[in-house]
């Protein structure tokens, strides 16, 4: 028993989650997702990118922003080294992403590898899904959960862009716009509802009203100012509250 | 090295993974290394927390004020005005996200016809 508890790592997870996750397929943010890469399915086109080129990307990459720099720096005919920072820079947010859910999902047996392999699949839309989830899911059943969900939304999200791009779908504008529009109103009702503490609502808020303004300021790093500062304020809020309720 | 440097097939692939997929991943690997032993109750989670959510937040305003594509057509007070619309109605309507994603289309989609 111990000896398979050991070697068969495999057995620490509750993989029968694994196909609840694929079942997320028909859910809302599986839904707004396929919409945003139906838009970037049609950007891509646009910007000369080749089918294939399009369906290595999407799950390779993995992170919209990231997608959008290489494409628009591609069409724009901007040498590598400049693509690599720019896309870097909008990247960094995916190291405290998986800070905070890693601990949600890992189990005390779990091999760095593992957590290593399943952290290419984070990227906002399944990380919030999958951290508001949590609760309701058995500790070794989060892992399987989250690798399913994320893994269904890559091949459903790859499809989708493929698709577009392969019949050459256009549809009217303010189709488009109300598409691209689903994507911000669900990140903040989503991170909205996901929050824990004040604090988190606290940090969504400033982070919003900070983007733009740092926008003004450095707006190749607005998002990681804005993130930083919003997020540091936020906590400095909550031991303040803390250290006034102990009072 | 441009995306176009080699005429080969598989350049275009190389060039994705080196200039897209690696300085995306290589945050999340880091990400998974830093936390490593880190409590699960830490004091330092909640701060990761704030950070992450606040850096989400940024992306949000940066979707709604320097949209690309389709949606940059729209004027720019009718994105903000439909946008705070939804987000208010999801939190008067018990915090239901179809709610608010809902009103904030109809708020878009009604203002852009009225235009």
């Amino acid at each position: 028993m111990s000896q398979q508890d050991q070697s068969g790592s495999s057995s620490v997870y509750d993989w029968s989650w694994f196909a609840k996750g694929l079942a997320q397929l028909f859910s809302l943010p599986a839904l707004i997702l396929v919409s945003a890469f139906i838009g970037f399915g049609g950007l891509a086109r646009e910007a000369g990118i080749t089918l294939w080129q399009l369906v290595f990307m999407v799950p390779t990459i993995w992170a919209l922003p990231s997608h959008l720099i290489l494409v628009a720096g591609i069409a724009a005919g901007v040498p590598m080294l400049a693509i690599i920072p720019a896309v870097a820079l909008a990247a960094i947010r995916m190291m405290p992403m998986t800070m905070a859910l890693i601990p949600e999902i890992r189990m005390p047996q779990s091999k760095t590898w593992h957590l290593l392999a399943v952290s290419n699949m984070i990227a906002i839309s399944a990380w919030m899904h999958t951290l508001q989830k949590a609760p309701e899911i058995p500790r070794a059943g989060r892992l399987p959960f989250f690798a399913g969900f994320a893994g269904v939304l890559m091949m459903s999200t790859t499809l989708a862009a493929g698709l577009v791009h392969q019949l050459a779908a256009s549809f009217p504008v303010y189709v488009m716009a109300a598409l691209y529009f689903l994507t911000p109103i669900y990140f903040a009702t989503s991170s909205w509802n996901t929050s824990r503490v004040a604090a988190e609502r606290l940090a969504l808020i400033l982070g919003f009203c900070l983007g733009p303004l740092f926008f003004m300021v450095v707006p190749q790093a607005n998002i990681l100012f804005a993130g930083l500062v919003g997020g540091f304020a936020a906590f400095g809020f909550y031991k303040f509250v803390r250290r006034g309720g102990a009072s | 090295m441009y995306f176009d440097s080699f005429d080969s097939a598989w350049w275009p692939f190389l060039f994705i993974l080196l200039a897209g997929a690696l300085p995306t991943a290589v945050w999340r690997w880091i990400g998974v290394l830093l936390v490593g032993n880190l409590d699960d109750s830490s004091q330092w989670l909640v701060l990761v927390r704030c950070v992450a959510t606040a850096l989400v937040a940024a992306v949000i305003a940066q979707l709604i004020f320097e949209p690309s594509g389709a949606l940059a057509t729209f004027p720019f007070y009718l994105r903000i005005s439909a946008a705070l619309f939804g987000f208010a109605a999801f939190l008067m309507f018990g915090r239901r996200l179809f709610v608010g994603i809902i009103s904030a289309e109809i708020a878009l989609l009604g203002g852009y016809a009225l235009l």
